[in-house]
């Protein structure tokens, strides 16, 4: 006889021969008295009605990469000029669904990566084992509070969040089989759905290994390490970890500080698994993005290589092989063709590194790669002893060879991301000696290396540039601050009214991978316009290393010349991808802790109290992988808009609102318990531009929301005019419609913008008071309560809304 | 000296190898094509971008077009030299990709309220960026798209053949395009 008995409480008295299985036992002191709001563990359909209202405001647009689809034996199909394929699909959704495909993997990347470390920590140390994400955290998990509707108390708890997001993931992806959606809307739907998972995902992530690992918590100072690629002592034996799960790098560093050997070796990471050694361990040192992942491996840097999972090359051994680097691949996601090692003894690996009889090794046992990495390294540095370090070619001779091969056929400019003159920095090279063309294209390449395999004279371009531009690529070197995981809930309790009044202009949230259309250092430019302006400043990721490894003319990044205090003209670095998920969590933070709106199970009103009031805007200025397409658009879901490099085209799919339609911008005022025509703020939710100009004025400009105050839309309007005349020429085009009454305007050019609204827009001025009579959207009104969710208003107002 | 002959130019190559999906190619054009798709125009505009800001020549040609009346909607931060010159663009702060967004809008009514667009003549963009417009365009939209970049663009409906090894051929053909108008 078995019962099972399912979460909750129970008294079972005198029963005997029976055998009882326990799902989970909750304390009564533990139980949340927050009532569960209306969804719960959202299935697909929970929160489409959410979606629907953000896609009929933000009709999606779509810019095919391919006229064609060739994902069935039916095909290939043209679909071009929006033509329906074998199966039925027409172009749109057949791009909507290659998105919700994108966003699948993206989610799917950090779930699995969540699953993974999950299950090995809490085999490691326990089920029971306490979240605690230190003193100022109560409100630790909001993103599994909002979706899942628990409040995680320990590792074990966080489970329950993972087999959601899992299971959405597998329904979802489901849904792009043949025969299923034909609405791209609905694809969109289900692209925002699985963005939103891939934040639960990441969010089980992060707390995980901050509470296993002892990562910091939520502390805004933490320490500042070396970054760049000339951080390295070339005298000691140098181990690079790449990727992004920190499980595997962990025991390298506790194996040599049990050593007491940690200070004879240099360890640097290359992408997240760098930011999250340095969570670890702050000895650790942080060479740079996925675009570095070339420039580290064919200067020759690295004794052994120990790669994990995610944005990691997919020629990663032959590149370390071309060098006679060995190889530790550890993850299951990346095997790469290597044999599995795990059962061999230690020295055995070893002595296969070394005598190069394997080029690498498959070993997914975190202790032995701990204790495996570093036997490698010093063998390896004891063999060539030091002398390759820091070199793309044997001779200088080497180089001009391969630079006098050059034709200027071309091919590498076409196939190059960028497109780069490659063949002009060569020419120039050719004729004048003069390097400086290609020295200026190491500034600007990713090393991705396809022009390479474009070049009919198999030249090594790759290493010419770097070579060309060696002494600004050396001395790039930075310092980042250590990521410091959650915000705080006293910071929070700090800056919510003034970001949702205005007063504090923005929260810009710079997250992403190295694909800049240009200068890697203009993401400092664009991000210290904005910290001299007193917006918040959150990074994470590639984009949080770029900072780190620009300097301005003092010597100093932005890290050592802004507090990392989430504060107005902060900058915060949360820490690796994973970590993004904190920055989702401190806008949901402002609507639980500022405005004490329930989150349990409460998605739309959450992500409605967001879009209409949290002035926070996503930046991504150099997208590239699947994961970052899932973060933005769970973070479009959340209702926070997106701004993407121009290379964000190529994600195929924006969400971009039409201003001039003013049926589409209203909301309902629970106030006035009125239907109520809206400025359009914010006018797109993902959307890409061309230049770093650019790039700042819609920042700034996707930051107005309809809630500011007076003050706080005269504060937003200040910044929005000053940068559009600073990097436009002008006015921007649209002010007018942000203007609600007299005091929105900025008061140093109040006068100059009312004969403006007067002359040129027709409003009515009552010139004695200065007052605007006629003119305006709507007026502004102190009490203005909008939603654009119809319970959220029922749930206020206590009434139906109006028709 | 303006280049006259079509063979004088370079084949028509697409800028990125791999960007070989397209059901329909560009029509590879010279100047006097333009010339004559822009004089039948009803409604013609010049959209410029962010290569405004590097290539003086471009801001130089782009005020030309104006001159010649051809109204503009600056993008990428464009705008700041063209107004230097005295250019009143019809809109400034909207990025390329907004403005595509409007295009594919039948109803939209342009930035000057005389209806939408019908020959749209691009100028100054990152090539992949102004591709990836061109396609949603070329699916989604009637209008006739010209490229007068320096690469050639496959989503267009015409573009400038390749002209990105001959930059004296590229500006002597936008030279030919001016004097036609």
């Amino acid at each position: 006889m078995a019962f099972e008995l399912k979460k909750g409480l129970f008294a079972i008295d005198e029963m005997r021969n029976v055998s009882i299985k326990i799902g989970k036992v909750i304390d009564e002191a533990e139980e949340w008295d927050e009532p569960m709001g209306p969804t719960p563990k959202p299935g697909i359909l929970e929160l489409r009605k959410w979606d629907h209202k953000l896609l009929d405001r933000f009709e999606p647009f779509y810019a095919p990469m391919s006229d064609y689809c060739n994902l069935c034996t039916m095909g290939p199909c043209d679909l071009s000029m929006n033509k329906r394929g074998a199966c039925g699909i027409d172009l749109k959704t057949a791009k909507a669904r290659l998105v919700t495909i994108a966003c699948c993997i993206g989610a799917s990347a950090h779930t699995a990566h969540a699953r993974h470390l999950l299950d090995h920590l809490i085999e490691e140390y326990g089920e029971d084992t306490p979240i605690d994400l230190g003193p100022d955290v109560n409100v630790e998990a909001p993103n599994i509070r909002t979706v899942i509707g628990i409040r995680p108390r320990t590792l074990g708890d966080l489970r329950e969040a993972l087999d959601w997001a899992e299971k959405e993931i597998v329904k979802v992806l489901h849904s792009v089989h043949i025969g299923n959606e034909e609405s791209y809307i609905d694809y969109e739907s289900k692209a925002l759905h699985v963005s939103m998972a891939d934040h639960i995902g990441m969010e089980v992530a992060d707390i995980a290994q901050i509470v296993a690992f002892n990562l910091p918590k939520a502390e805004p100072d933490t320490p500042l390490v070396d970054t760049g690629f000339g951080i390295i002592d070339k005298n000691k034996p140098v181990i690079v970890v790449v990727g992004h799960n920190v499980m595997y790098s962990r025991p390298i560093m506790e194996y040599l500080e049990e050593q007491g050997r940690i200070d004879d070796f240099e360890i640097a990471g290359l992408c997240c698994t760098a930011h999250d050694m340095t969570r670890v361990n702050a000895k650790t040192k942080i060479f740079g993005p996925l675009s570095y992942e070339l420039r580290v491996i064919r200067s020759g840097l690295p004794d052994v290589m120990v790669s994990d999972e995610q944005c990691i090359r997919a020629d990663l051994l032959e590149a370390c092989k071309a060098v006679g680097i060995p190889l530790i691949a550890t993850s299951d996601a990346a095997v790469r063709g290597l044999p599995d090692v795990s059962d061999w003894p230690v020295d055995k690996i070893v002595d296969a590194l070394v005598s190069g009889k394997l080029p690498g090794v498959f070993l997914p046992d975190p202790e032995k790669v701990g204790q495996v990495a570093p036997l490698v390294a010093e063998a390896m540095f004891k063999k060539h002893g030091g002398d390759r370090k820091y070199r793309f070619f044997a001779t200088e001779e080497d180089m001009w060879n391969e630079i006098n091969k050059c034709t200027q056929c071309m091919n590498c400019v076409f196939t190059c991301p960028h497109n780069l003159r490659i063949d002009q920095g060569m020419a120039h090279a050719q004729k004048t000696k003069d390097l400086s063309k290609l020295a200026d294209l190491q500034e600007r390449c990713i090393s991705c290396g396809k022009c390479e395999q474009a070049c009919p004279k198999n030249i090594k371009i790759i290493n010419v540039i770097m070579s060309a531009g060696f002494d600004q690529l050396y001395n790039r070197t930075g310092k980042t601050r250590v990521g410091r995981g959650p915000v705080q809930d006293t910071e929070i309790r700090n800056v919510g009214q003034p970001i949702v009044m205005g007063q504090i202009p923005g929260v810009i949230a710079a997250v992403g991978c190295p694909n800049y259309p240009d200068y890697a250092s203009d993401l400092k430019v664009i991000l210290e316009e904005f910290l001299r302006r007193k917006y918040i400043v959150v990074t994470s990721g590639c984009h949080a290393m770029e900072i780190g490894m620009t300097k301005d003319e003092d010597g100093q990044t932005l890290y050592e010349k802004y507090s990392g205090s989430f504060d107005a003209g902060g900058l915060v670095n949360v820490g690796s991808c994973v970590s993004n998920s904190h920055i989702s969590g401190a806008a949901i933070k402002i609507a639980s802790i500022f405005a004490m709106r329930p989150l349990r199970g409460n998605y739309a009103e959450i992500a409605d109290y967001v879009f209409n009031r949290v002035g926070a805007v996503g930046f991504s200025w150099g997208p590239y992988s699947h994961k970052a397409a899932s973060i933005a658009t769970g973070f479009n879901r959340l209702g926070v808009p997106v701004v993407v490099g121009p290379h964000g085209t190529k994600y195929r799919r924006a969400y971009i609102g039409r201003y001039y339609k003013p049926e589409e911008w209203w909301v309902y005022d629970i106030k006035t318990k009125s239907k109520v025509n809206i400025e359009p703020a914010p006018d797109s939710l993902l959307v890409a531009v061309e230049t770093k100009e650019e790039a700042i004025v819609q920042l700034a400009r996707l930051a107005i929301r309809p809630n500011d105050t007076s003050l706080g839309r005269q504060i937003k309007l200040t910044h929005y005019l000053e940068l559009s005349q600073k990097y436009l020429g002008a006015l921007p085009d649209d002010w007018y419609l942000y203007v609600r009454s007299e005091a929105d305007l900025p008061l140093k050019m109040k006068d100059e913008l009312l004969h403006i609204l007067e002359s040129e827009y027709g409003w009515k001025i009552d010139w004695s008071k200065k007052k605007i009579l006629e003119g305006p959207i709507r007026g502004f009104d102190a009490g203005f309560n909008p939603t654009l969710v119809e319970e959220v208003y029922e749930k206020y107002a206590g009434e139906k809304p109006p028709q | 000296m303006a280049v006259k002959k079509e063979e004088k130019y370079p084949v028509a190559r697409r800028y990125q190898v791999a960007d070989i999906q397209v059901s329909r190619d560009a029509t590879p054009v010279k100047p006097s094509v333009v010339v004559n798709l822009v004089k039948k125009a009803k409604h013609p505009v010049l959209v410029t971008g962010g290569k405004l800001l590097k290539e003086e020549k471009l801001v130089e040609y782009a005020v030309k077009f104006y001159e010649k009346g051809i109204p503009i909607i600056a993008t990428g931060g464009s705008s700041k030299p063209l107004i230097e010159r005295g250019v009143k663009p019809q809109s400034i702060v909207f990025p390329l990709h907004y403005v595509t967004q409007f295009m594919l809008d039948e109803e939209w009514q342009g930035f000057d309220g005389k209806g939408n667009y019908d020959v749209v003549l691009y100028l100054g963009f990152l090539p992949y960026y102004l591709s990836r417009m061109l396609s949603a365009l070329k699916h989604f939209s009637k209008i006739t798209t010209i490229s007068l970049d320096e690469f050639y663009q496959p989503h267009a409906k015409f573009s400038f053949t390749n002209l990105t090894a001959n930059k004296e051929m590229h500006y002597q053909m936008l030279e030919e395009v001016l004097n036609g108008l």
